[in-house]
């Protein structure tokens, strides 16, 4: 397993009486970009800041490597930071906002003009030195900003929402462009967004977050395939969420007798689950299968009452037979254009996975 | 975002707090507790309690007619600024002239020229000879120069013109403050203009108003230079009565308990203010 | 009412409408007379002022308006009488050395407001505007009983009062700049490695510098036309011009003053449209 740049143990923040983060408790890897998703308020920025020193937290420890360093102040941290806004110096030119952490760092004339030089290289803006940051485009801030917080090398690289204020042809080549520098430097990173899309293209691992605590620490892949909570479910992608009750467990599986009708086998979570157990059943809407005519046994008969066409997808909204609502999501070929609205169907759900329901 | 006050934040204020302990809060509440002192012609004070400061100051008729006088020019000084200055601000809050600028530059210079150079244009105005006496005459009013120096009237006149632009102040706050679309709401509902100025503006611009009137009654009530030179010993004021007493008597104890109905003024002042903004806000 | 109340003078013209609007008959005529009305209130505020101007360039002793002719006299004796020269000078300087002190002090002060004081940032304006709540005079008399006890020089009084004074206008001003610095620039030069003083040095400072100079000649001209501080705490070699200005008028008043009320104005006027210039004064009035 690589080796942690970062830990964060027990780490607490509250204001006021209000809700802020944590506990929270993980790692950032070495070389790893890791991402904090959550909808808005569930901590991610206060966590980011956190990391970078600007707020100090009410509990709990970082460790950098050997060191301590929940207390350090953030100009001695050395970690690069990018802003929403970006946060560009609108008093200097593109080279001195560049520069100022050199200087900071009281790095020789030459050198800082060197490194300088070379850092808008490699984030693609060769030449613009001169300018300032009300004459750049969007996209160029949002380098320039990367840019400054490379230069000095920073032991890690914080990105809050970097490319929330971007349109969205430019945001997917940044996303392209940062993951590649990311890559190429082999810097630490941490990431924050709202964009599952960009969470996903972009990271080795996900942190999703909810109202101020981790919900869940993955892959992107895993966290698609097991969410382990109903938030993550229906933050991640679409989920069909049935009720249903375990029948049987054995061998780390489950069979689970759905309220839509049916008795589906599905894959337990962590904590497991007993004979008895209310729970969900959660299924992705394209592991829905839909078939004209009776498939087999397990199958159950519902009616099309919604179909959206998107190009190369087509959406089913189905009701089962006891009155249960499922969504469905299949490629727009012949077989699945061929059912229309209204069309009667037989329903199977493939790759269920069972979440707690809490009562 | 409110970080937590660490060392920097607290050597951020430290040199007001040091300035405003040290030479504001101390030393005034070391001068108005001389008012429960006796007088000693030898010393600052005499260390003893006494409440014959205050008894003087309320039982003597000269004194009870100063502070009645003070307290009434502050009224109405109050009184004319609000009612000129609120057109004035409620015009340049509503103006969309190329001048709005400018046209507030000239509120607010005069206020920079400093009291004594405003008190004197005054003196040179309602002077025997002045700008005012010289217009009645050629008109044909009067055939003798009237004596406007040295009556409650100049004191009025000049305290007026001196104070207003506190008043213009606030109200131009209030009043740009207001959402523009209230006021055009209540004209849709039918309301016409005066109704909606009452209905609508006046009431949305009471914090102005009180905020406004506030400054210039206890302004006017401290107020020392424009009284002494343009109503001279005929307008005895609460600041010139602590200002002779403090220079010419020496008498700290009884200055004291003159300043002090100054500042209980200014209390009940501050007092109403606060009450009736939150009565607003409530 | 006096019987002049209703001559069209500039002084009583503005007094006698009552202010509350009439019913007019249409908006037009109402429009007129808001017109009218403000028309004759600036005459009301801007009648001493110009006054004061005209009265400056009259040959003869008093003080009469309109002039009866043009003299530099008043001017000449201005400049040959060394109490008002010399008073005149002292006021610039006490006015530079309060002003850099209320701009100092006040930009910590308004930093610290609006950085670190989150939801009591109301009480910390509040208390630091005290200084304009409380009547001046009572300021300068309080200061100077202090210095009757404490060993303190009397001219050290007089710039810490001056300071006081000027600090509630410099503290509004810079607070009204700095509500302009966005927050997270601040953080970035943190994290690049600036320390909290190299991040006002670098970033705040230069980003409020307008703000700054114009709280800088603010202050300036709240301690060159103060009369109440001045009025305890001057003393022989540390009379300001109005506190001169106020000696000489209780016994005497020729167009001397009005020549060096005039020098006083445009003075006034010339600074406070470079604060124009630079933020606006509506700004620096947002007490």
């Amino acid at each position: 397993m690589p080796s942690a740049a970062l830990e964060l143990r027990g780490v607490l923040k509250r204001y006021g009486s209000a809700l802020g983060v944590g506990p929270v408790d993980f790692d950032v890897r070495e070389g790893e970009l890791l991402t904090l998703l959550g909808p808005s308020g569930c901590g991610k920025t206060t966590t980011l800041h956190i990391i970078a020193g600007l707020l100090s937290p009410d509990a709990g420890t970082l460790r950098f490597g050997e060191r301590d360093i929940t207390r350090l102040d953030p100009q001695h941290r050395d970690m690069g930071l990018v802003f929403q806004n970006y946060a560009l110096f609108p008093h200097k030119s593109v080279f001195d906002n560049v520069a100022f952490g050199l200087r900071m760092r009281r790095l020789p004339k030459d050198e800082i003009r060197d490194r300088v030089g070379r850092m808008l290289e490699v984030v693609g803006l060769p030449g613009v030195e001169a300018r300032f940051p009300d004459q750049l485009s969007g996209g160029q801030r949002q380098r320039v900003a990367l840019a400054r917080a490379l230069v000095i090398e920073p032991t890690l690289l914080l990105l809050d929402e970097p490319l929330s204020n971007l349109d969205a042809v430019l945001r997917k080549r940044m996303r392209h462009d940062l993951r590649e520098i990311q890559q190429r430097l082999g810097i630490a990173t941490v990431f924050v967004t709202h964009d599952q899309d960009e969470a996903f293209e972009m990271s080795d691992r996900v942190i999703l977050m909810n109202r101020g605590q981790i919900e869940q620490v993955a892959t992107p892949e895993e966290l698609y395939d097991s969410p382990a909570t109903r938030f993550a479910a229906e933050f991640i992608g679409e989920a069909n969420l049935i009720e249903g009750v375990v029948a049987d467990v054995a061998d780390g599986a489950a069979v689970v007798d759905a309220a839509v009708g049916g008795r589906y086998p599905a894959r337990l979570p962590d904590g497991g689950a007993r004979s008895g157990d209310q729970v969900y059943l959660m299924v992705r809407p394209e592991r829905v299968d839909i078939a004209t005519a009776p498939p087999g046994n397990g199958a159950v008969p519902a009616t099309v009452t919604k179909r959206v066409f998107s190009g190369d997808l087509l959406a089913f909204t189905l009701r089962t037979e006891n009155g249960h609502e499922l969504v469905a999501s299949k490629p727009s070929v012949a077989g699945y254009r061929a059912i229309g609205p209204d069309a009667a169907v037989w329903v199977d759900l493939q790759d269920c996975r069972v979440l707690p329901r809490e009562s | 975002m409110g970080e937590r006050i660490g060392g920097f934040g607290r050597a951020l204020f430290a040199p007001i707090t040091v300035l405003y302990l040290l030479f504001l809060l101390a030393p005034i509440s070391f001068f108005l507790l001389m008012s429960v002192f006796r007088y000693s012609p030898m010393e600052l004070y005499e260390p003893a309690l006494t409440g014959e400061n205050f008894a003087r100051l309320l039982g003597e008729d000269y004194y009870r007619a100063i502070i009645f006088r003070t307290l009434k020019i502050a009224g109405l000084t109050a009184l004319f600024s609000l009612l000129l200055g609120y057109p004035l601000a409620y015009f340049l809050a509503r103006t969309r002239s190329i001048w709005r600028g400018v046209l507030m530059f000239l509120v607010i210079a005069p206020l920079m020229t400093g009291v004594i150079v405003r008190t004197y244009g005054w003196i040179v105005l309602l002077g025997a000879q002045g700008t005012v006496n010289t217009t009645l005459i050629w008109l044909g009013l009067v055939d003798r120069p009237v004596k406007i120096l040295e009556t409650e009237l100049a004191v009025l006149i000049a305290l007026v013109h001196i104070l207003m632009p506190y008043m213009v102040f606030p109200l131009f706050s209030s009043l740009t403050g207001q959402d523009p679309n209230v006021e055009k709401a209540a004209a849709t509902l039918g309301a016409g203009r005066w109704r909606t100025f009452f209905e609508v503006t006046l009431p949305l611009s009471r914090s102005g108003i009180l905020m406004g009137s506030a400054l210039v009654f206890t302004l006017t009530a401290g107020a020392v230079v424009t009284p002494a030179l343009l109503g001279g010993q005929n307008v005895q004021m609460l600041g010139q009565t602590i200002y002779d007493l403090v220079l010419s008597t020496l008498n700290w104890p009884f200055a004291s308990a003159v300043a002090s109905i100054l500042v209980l003024c200014q209390f009940s002042i501050i007092f109403l203010y606060f009450r009736g903004g939150r009565r607003r806000a409530g | 009412m006096p019987a002049e109340r209703t001559a069209g003078s500039p002084a009583t013209a503005g007094i006698g409408p009552t202010g509350r609007p009439l019913p007019f008959a249409s908006a037009a005529a109402g429009r007129y007379a808001l017109g009218a009305l403000v028309t004759a209130i600036y005459v009301f505020l801007l009648a001493p002022v110009v006054i004061i101007i005209f009265t400056s360039f009259n040959p003869t002793e008093a003080n009469t308006f309109p002039p009866s002719g043009f003299s530099l006299r008043w001017y000449a004796k201005f400049l040959d009488s060394g109490g008002f020269v010399d008073a005149f000078k002292f006021s610039l300087w006490l006015g530079a050395i309060a002003a850099v002190g209320a701009t100092v002090i006040g930009f910590l002060s308004a930093y610290g407001i609006v950085r670190f004081l989150g939801r009591r940032r109301e009480a910390g304006q509040s208390l630091a505007l005290l200084p304009i709540m409380i009547p001046h005079i009572l300021i300068s008399i309080s200061l100077l009983l202090a210095l009757t006890i404490v060993p303190f020089p009397e001219l050290g009084g007089l710039i810490v009062g001056h300071i006081i004074i000027c600090l509630p206008f410099t503290i509004a001003g810079i607070i009204a700049s700095l509500e302009g610095v966005d927050a997270q620039l601040e953080l970035a030069a943190r994290t690049l490695g600036a320390s909290r003083l190299r991040t006002l040095w670098e970033v705040v400072i230069p980003l409020i510098a307008p703000g700054l100079l114009s709280a800088l000649i603010f202050a300036f001209i709240v301690s060159f036309g103060d009369v109440y501080i001045a009025l305890f705490l001057s003393g022989p070699g540390r009379t300001t011009l109005p506190i001169e200005i106020f000696s000489y008028m209780q016994w005497e008043s020729t167009p001397v003053v009005a020549a060096i009320t005039t020098v006083q104005i445009l003075l006034i006027i010339v600074l406070g449209l470079v604060v124009e210039r630079l933020v606006g004064l509506r700004k620096l009035m947002r007490v």
